[in-house]
């Protein structure tokens, strides 16, 4: 694999700043070797923190803890809040509690494996080391992990790890390990030590001699746009799954925080890396405003099919075993229906396509128990995923015990994002990206129960040191005053944004652009891509873009709580991250993780990588319509990268 | 399906609101209730008129920002749901529901459903947590805790905030919200050594924001989503007269 | 004084309503059981027994004082709770219903504050009648078997209930307190933090067996002297 310093693609605008030494000792080399704060000077530096979710609220919690002084701002009505309250399943540790083998470099290795060799090596083995110490301080907390009968934590193999490292609290690991953070962020405001802003949205970043030094918020409530000056700007804002209009993030998820700051010279790394999660419960109507995941751990009994022939439409318990397909068992006769959740998004994409979808809608599979229940018993399923069935029988009405459940893939969680160094520090000196927000960690495909990991593992455990590092170079210059040009020429913008809005006397509403915008996501930028599609898609959007600024229409006024003036801002950056997806996907000519290109396949419809060519993370400059691109090529010292097989 | 809402409407805090009269004739039963409000709310911008503004963000249960007041109770007549996970089917083709806001003295109404409940927050950061700082944690195993006792404080840890307690009790109490996070706490040991100042703290911060009392009508356990126990608000108790009886 | 501001706190509010309010109960239970002497077969049974209740002095004076401190506070905290309710939530809903099991907002638990009220202003026409009523001045005097001559409290409540307004008066009023004693007995427990998941179902039950024991025993006795 070519070095850095010597490949002419690597962009010199990319100095990922790992140090050097052997990989397992990356992390303690720069610990060791990084500037501290003294604690008087820590409390003169103010740091605003963007988000309040897993990676915002434990990096406000730790900062503050450590004495700086913290605002920190968040889009919901309380902290508690935040997106990464709905993550089901669990948290991935190399703890090695079972004694099954696990250990730090497994973890590593697992997760570069999982990304499909489209991460840094340095920033997953720092994840990996501290992973354990992430454990330790939710249960410090009070997060109430699974125990065993003996009282030791218990864990559980995920994502078809072949150890089991995830750590649980019921299917609401995430809500509870946000609630540890956002308590311990509470203690912080309860000592005066962060400021917290709630109902505010971060309409723009303050650049100023080269450097993050504020931001420009929105108060929801009244409309007013606010001022805030700070030494650092960290942004933990979370994915843009959303943009895909129907996904399993919630209502609020968006873009703009991360986009704004790409316009203001923030490069954004692999966009096209999204993920797709195999069960959801399927879109039922046009009303639909979001979708519901269902565990993954469903397909362990479950078994996927579609009747045989599409024009089959009897009842599906009504259907016989000879009319039916499995499909995944019939393709991967080894994984069957456990295969990876890109392989079996992609295996019900393709049924669907070829009109054997079932339901009103035909864009489904069935999830039969059937057999389950008849060789081990209504009662073990019923305790295996009772709250599942539950759910699943209150949203569609139907009663998964009787009647197979109908599933379809759906948008879950994207890899990309602001591109960052070792530092966690992007390309705009003083703006920190943590969490999903930052594209560093999952290459381009997350493992399930990795992503709490990531976000936890920047709050509690990264930012602490790299910010340090930062603001040591600072020395002891003040913030920007508020009165200062930048201020004032970024909060014009920012209201300018807003009054062409309001102003716009179209017919449209700001919902109606993102189902559109949804659409030609899904179909040309989802599961599966094609040049065609992807140059066919970046004109539609184009094109959506104009006709955006003309017929958009919000009813109301800037200066109070008007929601539909703030999706129609998010939909306007939505819409111009939607052409850098698909601009992403088109140059990167290969497939790998959750990038699909139907040219790029094995004979066997398998997704082909191409190491050669495309070992590389694509980090895009702003620059309108025809953005730039730079590429910081990936160097794998430690792994050999391998195909992956399922068969 | 046609259905006939009937919304409270209401311009700011201090304005005079009312219940005005709308109809959606294409519901579905297949709908949640908020994607009722969604239609609504596109066919209002349609016709040039204000959308209706409510909370909610996850619209899977577990966020807690949505809470609206649905027939008359708090988060609709199907129990333990949210009100983003209520769905038409719980009603009949041309039913006329009522919708109103959660009303409390400590949760001000901030624009028509939307009412700001930030004194849960500070219900919170009044000790609503164990004070440890990050890096200072033993190992994670260090202390054995029995699987009922933590299985039991994740039934009280499974509170999502959302309000729903206050709403529906006749006397405006936080009691709930505030003894499922004394209760989830106080059972684990880490949560043990600031046990009394916690539930001291936390009963005093309920009080001063204006929270009525408990007269113990369980209303709040019935709309609970996650069908947390009023038992937690005898351990409360309990947990307080130790406290002061120990200060 | 970090007492007292710990009883005024919503906990210490419930604490003490609970409290007052068992210690009420038993007064209650106590009450309903001498009344019950009125039919035993000895026709000096009811006076000895209150005759005997007076002759405990100090002791007497004691529980007089207590209970009295106890429908007191138990009355303010109670009126309390109901002032604070209205300024909890200031303006009401149009539309409100309760949403069924588990709630226990049922008749007796939504009415606490009207049987309350009804049952302190009974209490003071209660103690005029006959706490204060005609005693051995006024000639109501009865001979014991041992030969002590006592206040004839047997003769008055014969006549009071004879008096229609009295004889269904009463067991309305005791239908009331069996009400308030359906959700006060199960929600003072709870109040005190007795409570656990096991036991409160039972409690409740209990709760309600005990109220309709008590109005049963209550108005059995003017009934019996009406009809009889």
């Amino acid at each position: 694999m070519a070095s850095r310093a010597s490949d002419p693609s690597q962009s010199p605008r990319l100095d990922s700043k790992v140090p050097s030494g052997r990989l397992q000792e990356k992390w303690d080399i720069y610990k060791n070797a990084v500037s501290l704060v003294s604690p008087a000077n820590k409390r003169s530096h103010h740091i605003l923190i963007v988000g309040s979710g897993l990676a915002g609220a434990s990096a406000a919690a730790t900062l503050a803890g450590l004495g700086y002084n913290v605002t920190c701002f968040c889009i919901q009505d309380s902290p508690r809040r935040a997106h990464s309250i709905a993550a089901q399943g669990g948290i991935n540790a190399a703890k090695n509690y079972p004694n099954d083998g696990d250990t730090v470099w497994r973890l590593f290795y697992d997760t570069i494996k999982g990304g499909d060799y489209r991460s840094r090596e340095a920033n997953v083995y720092r994840l990996a080391q501290v992973s354990n110490n992430i454990i330790d301080q939710a249960v410090a907390q009070g997060v109430p992990f699974a125990r065993e009968y003996g009282g030791v934590l218990s864990n559980r193999s995920f994502g078809g790890a072949q150890v089991s490292r995830t750590f649980y609290a019921r299917g609401q690991t995430g809500q509870q390990l946000l609630l540890g953070a956002y308590q311990a962020l509470s203690h912080q405001i309860a000592a005066g030590r962060v400021k917290m802003l709630p109902r505010r949205e971060m309409v723009d970043l303050v650049v100023a001699n080269g450097r993050a030094c504020g931001v420009i918020t929105r108060n929801l409530l009244t409309g007013e746009l606010e001022r805030y000056a700070g030494d650092a700007v960290l942004l933990c804002t979370g994915g843009y799954g959303n943009a895909y209009y129907l996904s399993t993030n919630a209502k609020n998820s968006n873009v703009t925080a991360a986009w704004r700051c790409h316009k203001r010279g923030a490069f954004f790394a692999n966009p096209c890396y999204t993920q797709i999660h195999p069960t959801c419960i399927p879109v039922s109507g046009d009303y639909q405003s979001k979708l519901t995941l269902m565990s993954e751990s469903l397909r362990n009994d479950g078994r996927v099919w579609v009747p045989k022939d599409p024009e089959d439409k009897r009842a599906p318990e009504l259907i016989p075993e000879d009319a039916r397909d499995y499909y995944l068992e019939r393709r991967y006769p080894s994984f069957g229906n456990l295969v990876p959740r890109d392989v079996a998004s992609r295996a019900s994409k393709k049924e669907c396509d070829e009109g054997r979808g079932v339901g009103e809608t035909r864009l489904a599979v069935y999830l039969d128990f059937r057999h389950s229940i008849e060789r081990l018993g209504e009662q073990t399923i019923r305790e295996r995923y009772g709250n599942l069935f539950e759910m699943y029988q209150r949203i569609t009405g139907d009663d998964p015990y009787h009647t197979p459940m109908r599933i379809y893939p759906a948008v879950h969680y994207t890899m990309g994002g602001l591109w960052v160094d070792y530092e966690l520090q992007s390309t705009i000196p003083g703006l920190f990206v943590l969490g999903e927000a930052n594209f560093s960690d999952h290459g381009a495909n997350r493992l399930g129960a990795s992503a709490l990991m990531q976000g936890l593992a920047d709050g509690y455990f990264v930012i602490p040191y790299t910010l340090g590092a930062y603001v040591a170079g600072l020395g002891s210059s003040d913030p920007i005053p508020l009165d200062d040009d930048s201020f004032d020429a970024t909060e014009q913008e920012a209201s300018d944004r807003i009054d062409r809005i309001l102003k716009n006397k179209g017919d449209k509403s700001p919902t109606e652009f993102h189902r559109e915008l949804g659409h030609l996501l899904w179909d040309h930028v989802g599961m599966s891509r094609t040049s065609s599609g992807l140059q066919s898609s970046l004109e539609a959007i184009h094109r959506l873009e104009d006709e955006f600024w003309e017929r958009v229409c919000v009813p109301g006024s800037a200066n109070r709580y008007n929601k539909n003036l703030e999706f129609a801002g998010r939909v306007a950056d939505f819409i111009e991250l939607g052409a850098l997806m698909a601009r992403d996907a088109l140059r990167r000519e290969e497939s790998c993780g959750g990038h699909f290109r139907e040219e790029y396949q094995t004979p066997e419809g398998e997704a082909a990588r191409n190491d050669e060519d495309y070992a590389d993370v694509a980090a895009w400059e702003y620059n309108g319509r025809d953005p730039k691109l730079h590429l910081e090529q990936l160097t794998f010292e430690n792994v050999h990268p391998s195909q992956r097989s399922y068969k | 399906m046609i259905i006939h809402l009937r919304i409270w409407r209401q311009e700011d805090r201090t304005s005079k609101g009312r219940l005005v009269d709308y109809t959606v004739n294409e519901a579905s039963e297949h709908m949640s209730f908020l994607e009722l409000l969604d239609v609504l709310n596109e066919q209002l911008l349609q016709s040039g008129d204000e959308p209706v503004e409510f909370d909610s963000d996850c619209r899977e249960g577990i966020c807690g920002s949505c809470g609206l007041m649905v027939a008359g109770i708090a988060h609709g007549p199907q129990k333990r749901t949210a009100v983003c996970q209520l769905h038409m089917r719980s009603f009949n083709d041309g039913d006329t529901i009522t919708v109103e806001p959660f009303r409390a003295k400590a949760f001000p109404i901030i624009r028509d459903l939307v009412v700001d409940r930030s004194a849960f927050d500070r219900i919170i950061e009044a000790h609503g947590y164990v004070s440890v700082t990050t890096g200072s944690a033993p190992d994670a195993n260090a202390i054995p805790i029995p699987k009922e006792t933590v299985d039991d404080a994740m039934d009280y840890a499974a509170c999502i905030g959302c309000g729903a307690c206050v709403a529906a009790c006749p006397n405006g109490s936080a009691s709930l919200f505030t003894a499922a996070k004394i209760s989830h706490l106080g059972l684990l040991p880490q949560g043990q050594v600031e046990a009394s100042q916690r539930v001291i703290s936390m009963v005093d911060q309920m009080d001063a924001e204006g929270f009525g009392d408990c007269s113990n009508y369980a209303e709040c356990e019935a709309v609970c989503p996650k069908g947390i126990s009023i038992q937690g608000i005898a351990r409360m108790r309990r947990a307080y007269m130790k406290g002061v009886l120990s200060a | 004084m970090k007492m007292m501001s710990a009883l005024m706190s919503p906990v210490g509010r419930k604490v003490l309503t609970g409290v007052t309010g068992i210690g009420l109960v038993a007064f209650v239970i106590a009450h309903m059981i001498g009344n019950l002497t009125y039919l035993s077969p000895d026709p000096t049974a009811y006076n000895a027994y209150a005759y005997k209740l007076m002759s405990l002095g100090w002791i007497f004076y004691t529980i007089e004082i207590l209970l009295a401190l106890c429908f007191i506070l138990h009355a303010v905290v109670g009126i309390t709770i109901q002032v604070r309710r209205r300024q909890a939530r200031p303006i009401g809903y149009k539309n409100y219903t309760s949403a069924g099991s588990p709630s226990l907002q049922g008749y007796s638990a939504r009415s606490m504050i009207f049987t309350g009220i009804i049952l302190l202003v009974f209490l003071v026409l209660h103690l005029i009648s006959f706490k204060y009523g005609p005693g051995e001045a006024e000639g109501y005097i009865a001979t014991l078997s041992t030969g002590e001559e006592v206040r004839d409290l047997r003769r008055l409540m014969t006549e009071k209930f004879h008096e229609p307004l009295y004889a269904f008066g009463y067991p309305i009023i005791m239908i009331l307190l069996g009400m308030h004693m359906r959700h006060g007995v199960w929600s003072a427990l709870q109040s005190l933090g007795v409570m656990s998941r096991r036991l409160s179902p039972l409690v409740y039950t209990l709760a309600a067996i005990l109220g309709i024991l008590v109005a049963i025993g209550f108005l059995f006795v003017p009934l019996y002297i009406y009809f009889w």
